[in-house]
């Protein structure tokens, strides 16, 4: 790379008219035009086939399910460049160029594209559509639960619904910080111009937007009527949904493990110079142990969901106990990714906080090794307290104590992460902007549902609490009110990198509060329901727990305007925001050194890192070390907003 | 880090960063909402939860408490050091709306603070641990007398069959003070055999019988609900449920069906009523 004057950025880079060779004609529209066609062939070979077998239905509805996600890779463009190299016409690196985003504007977010900050925001606008979608379904249970025996839904519709709702939510807070975040902005913390496998990492992406169709075809398949946990032999007898919704989850499952394998080995190998292992942000340690964790629990997802499509379409019987098989195994195998899932969701975004903590106390994190080594044991811990979710199945219940020591010592790592967080706020400069507000609201609900987890851990206690809305809320404490709001925080602090403008923080904190205090109501709604107990996923109940059912349906009422103003805060501050300087919050990691937008491979001089970026309140680094940490961003160039309300990839502005 | 480079001294008092001002009225926060805490561990769990029927019930209510008022210290000291940071240590911006107020002081983490969280929160989990392995090692204990129903689950209503005597049940009738063990099994699919207000639960599995076993020991009604999702109606698959004198429970049984002798047999074995 140059270091002269004005540089060359390599979004400028002129390109032939056939760069991109087929990538030229490929978008999101040819994508969904190949996968319904390779769906239909699927549906209309399987079903020449196999007409009149005892398995027909599920085995056409899986061929065409594999068909629906394989023709919308290819749509995508998916294989091109593999195809190329195996025939020898490996990509040129205009191809290269052009796969990036180069000269195609604000189409690039619609195609196959390698660089990681497109990636990153494509996730990010992926995650509110399924927060939507979730969140939706979300009012109509809990519309549905206003009364008794309301007449809203259907028993068959509301079991659908909360099956769905359960997953589209599972799917959604997985990826929602990892895929925004530890895309677009992680590779640039560590001083990295893309991730590691720029197509694997555009390929994870596009995988998600796959499962998503087969998802929600379920509710016109018949409706999965067992729960997000689906658990056998329920889900065997389910209707043929059940088949696609094991395909969605399987494609799902290797879109998790691609991108995990991709971070880890960003972070291995991409980082810049000095970027040592003990300098690294905590954020990347967070997003690495959690993908690690992912690549560990996933595959038992893609495991078990395989042996139901094989039971259902084939006639095994791995999970069927009157030949063999047993639903205990289905349960464990769930569970072997269930409760390491938690932690996945879990920790990158609590990493995510802690940078916010730190930029906003103006301190450095608290006991950094401490937190990374606290994440380590919370990952390595994760892995052996699965059957806590089985001390009522009566499956090795002499196994329990066991467990119940696992989940929990669990809670000890688990509150050093409260240490680390109040250790950095004590006596720090409280700068109480938007994103901060968000860090005390995590700490609020994290230890309510951290409380509230260790009566569950506790075996006479689950033995009344197991299965009932006491669970349901506990969860919504931890995944809703703990990582969703650590990843809200996330997501206000780094808008203006993502986005080029700030938010508007009169908006933001009025959907602060609004969703503070509508989480309260929601969820102590539930708790009051487990209290008296409720059981969960019910379409209809005993008109004793009518009043703590309108509590929570009144809260989440509330919680959804709470979600609404946030939405219309995120859309108002990408259009019409204020331009966002480089480094709005004056933090110190990497991705505030270089401008915004982005640009493309980031850095324009390989950065040098000298010390870790925590070094509030302390001496100025050397004046030598600010020319090698990065390049500064021209401070009399015009700010220019990214994404939906402007333009990075012409880059025209900066020349 | 480097040695000579311009440093400007916080402001803040540096020499005790753990022990200063700020942590007496902190202690005075913590001490309010431990109490606060306590109260709601205190109050919750008898008021909210059902009229509990059996040890196993009441084990519930107790540990509920006792976590509670445990772990409201801890909450407590998270919500106090939150509280006060946003009151005095809160800092107007830097002269200008997107101006950062002034660095903090440079705390990479304390080593004492550590050590005395880790050891409180180790000490808290030695304590959980001993009071769950305690119940739990009570719970297991088995008994002579003890009366035995066969549970079965299906889609979606229970049935209850009381050995020896010929009767079947849709309500589940119990004797007070009997231990009683419960052989649970379903038809179908995985059910969830709750009676809440005894305090126990176990699945119902098809082809697999599963064992659970309490003893009530007060008089009343409970509702035996399902704990997991089985399908279309699973919604309503409860039953009424009901703790009774051992000579109701004998009449019960009689009225079910039972002849005289066995109902007697079963009814009053062991429960120390005259026959």
């Amino acid at each position: 790379m140059t270091t002269t004057a004005t540089p060359v950025l390599l979004e400028d880079t002129p390109l032939g008219p056939k760069a991109g060779g087929l990538y030229r004609h490929q978008n999101f529209v040819t994508a969904l035009v190949a996968g319904v066609v390779l769906g239909f062939v699927g549906w209309i070979v399987s079903h020449a086939l196999l007409q009149g077998s005892n398995w027909g239905t599920d085995m056409v509805v899986t061929v065409t399910m594999v068909g629906w996600v394989l023709g919308f890779l290819g749509g995508m463009g998916a294989f091109n460049a593999p195809f190329r190299w195996v025939i020898g016409h490996d990509q040129t690196h205009e191809d290269e160029l052009y796969a990036a985003g180069v000269t195609q504007g604000r189409t690039r977010y619609w195609k196959y594209c390698t660089d990681h900050k497109v990636v990153g925001t494509q996730y990010l606008v992926l995650v509110l559509v399924l927060f939507g979608v979730g969140g939706t379904l979300a009012m109509m249970i809990r519309t549905q639960l206003i009364t008794s025996h309301s007449s809203f839904l259907s028993p068959n519709s509301y079991n659908a619904i909360v099956t769905i709702h359960g997953m589209v939510m599972i799917i959604a807070t997985i990826i929602m910080v990892t895929g925004p975040f530890a895309n677009f902005i992680m590779p640039i913390m560590i001083g990295a111009k893309d991730m590691a496998f720029p197509r694997l990492n555009a390929l994870s992406f596009w995988l998600v937007v796959a499962a998503v169709p087969p998802l929600l075809a379920t509710f016109v398949l018949g409706g999965v009527n067992a729960g997000w946990t689906t658990y056998a032999p329920l889900s065997v007898q389910a209707p043929p949904a059940m088949d696609a919704f094991s395909m969605a989850i399987i494609t799902f499952v290797v879109s998790v493990t691609v991108a995990a394998v991709n971070v880890i080995t960003t972070v291995f190998t991409m980082r810049a110079k000095g970027m040592t292992m003990g300098r690294l942000p905590i954020f990347t340690w967070g997003a690495t142990i959690g993908s690690a964790l992912g690549l560990y629990a996933m595959p038992a997802f893609l495991i078990v969901m395989t042996m139901m499509i094989t039971d259902r379409a084939t006639g095994t019987s791995f999970f069927v106990s009157n030949v063999g098989g047993s639903g205990w195994l289905y349960e464990n195998l769930f569970w072997i990714m269930g409760h390491p899932e938690v932690y996945v969701i879990l920790l990158p975004p609590v990493a995510a906080m802690l940078e916010v903590a730190s930029t906003f106390s103006r301190k450095p994190v608290f006991g950094y090794k401490v937190t990374v080594a606290a994440f380590t044991a919370v990952a390595a811990l994760a892995i052996l307290v699965w059957a806590h979710h089985m001390f009522t199945t009566g499956w090795a219940p002499d196994l329990s104590p066991a467990f119940m020591l696992t989940t929990e010592i669990i809670s000890i790592p688990t509150g050093i992460i409260f240490l680390c967080v109040i250790g950095t706020i004590w006596k720090g400069s409280i700068w109480t902007r938007l994103p901060m507000y968000f860090v005390y609201l995590f700490l609020w609900n994290f230890i309510i549902g951290g409380v509230t987890g260790i009566y569950l851990s506790d075996v006479p206690a689950d033995n009344y609490f197991h299965g009932d809305m006491f669970v349901t809320a506990h969860f919504h404490y931890t995944l809703l009110g703990g990582a969703m709001i650590a990843a809200v925080s996330a997501l206000c602090y780094w808008f203006p990198k993502v986005s080029g403008r700030m938010l508007n923080e009169r908006i933001g904190k009025t959907a602060f509060w609004i969703i503070a205090v509508g989480i309260q109501i929601t969820y102590f709604g539930m708790f009051w329901e487990g209290f008296q107990g409720m059981p969960r996923r019910v379409a209809y109940y005993d008109p004793i727990f009518l009043r703590a059912n309108q509590m929570a349906t009144g809260g989440a009422y509330l919680l959804m305007i709470g979600w609404l103003v946030l939405l219309y805060c995120l859309i108002n501050g990408w259009r019409h925001g204020k331009l966002a300087p480089a480094n709005p919050w004056h933090s110190k990691t990497l991705e505030w050194k270089v401008p915004t937008p982005v640009p493309l491979e980031n850095f324009l001089v390989d950065p040098v890192v000298t010390s870790d970026p925590y070094g509030y309140g302390e001496p100025e680094p050397a004046p030598s070390r600010a020319d090698e940490a990065s390049p500064e961003p021209e401070p009399d160039r015009p700010l220019v907003p990214t994404g939906a309300g402007g333009d990075a990839g012409e880059g025209g502005e900066r020349s | 880090m480097s040695a000579g480079a311009v440093f400007e001294p916080d402001p803040l008092p540096q020499e005790k960063p753990f022990f200063s001002r700020a942590a007496g009225r902190i202690f005075i926060i913590w001490l309010l909402m431990t109490a606060v805490g306590v109260f709601i561990g205190m109050w919750a769990p008898s008021h909210l939860l059902p009229n509990m029927l059996s040890g196993d019930g009441h084990t519930v209510v107790v540990t509920v408490m006792l976590f509670t008022v445990l772990a409201a210290p801890v909450a407590a000291f998270v919500y106090a050091v939150g509280a006060y940071s946003l009151v005095a240590w809160r800092r107007k911006d830097g002269g200008h709306p997107d101006e950062p107020p002034p660095d903090g002081p440079p705390m990479r983490g304390s080593g004492p603070a550590t050590m005395v969280w880790l050891s409180v929160s180790v000490a808290l989990v030695v304590v959980l641990l001993v009071w769950g392995l305690s119940e739990f090692t009570a719970a297991q204990a088995a008994q002579s007398n003890t009366l035995q129903v066969n549970v079965t689950g299906q889609q979606w209503l229970w049935t209850y069959s009381y050995p020896g005597t010929g009767v079947t049940s849709r309500s589940l009738v119990l004797p007070v003070n009997r231990p009683v063990q419960f052989n649970v099994t379903s038809e179908d699919v995985t059910h969830g055999f709750w009676p809440a207000a005894l305090g126990v639960q176990v699945d119902a599995n098809p082809d697999v019988v599963t064992v659970i076993q309490t003893t009530p020991d007060k008089l009343g009604g409970f509702t035996v609900r399902c704990s997991q999702l089985c399908g279309l109606y699973h919604a309503f698959m409860y039953s009424p449920g009901a703790v009774v004198t051992p000579q109701a429970f004998a009449v019960w049984l009689r009225a079910q069906g039972a002849t005289a002798p066995a109902a007697a047999k079963t009814a009053l074995v062991g429960s120390g009523a005259p026959a």
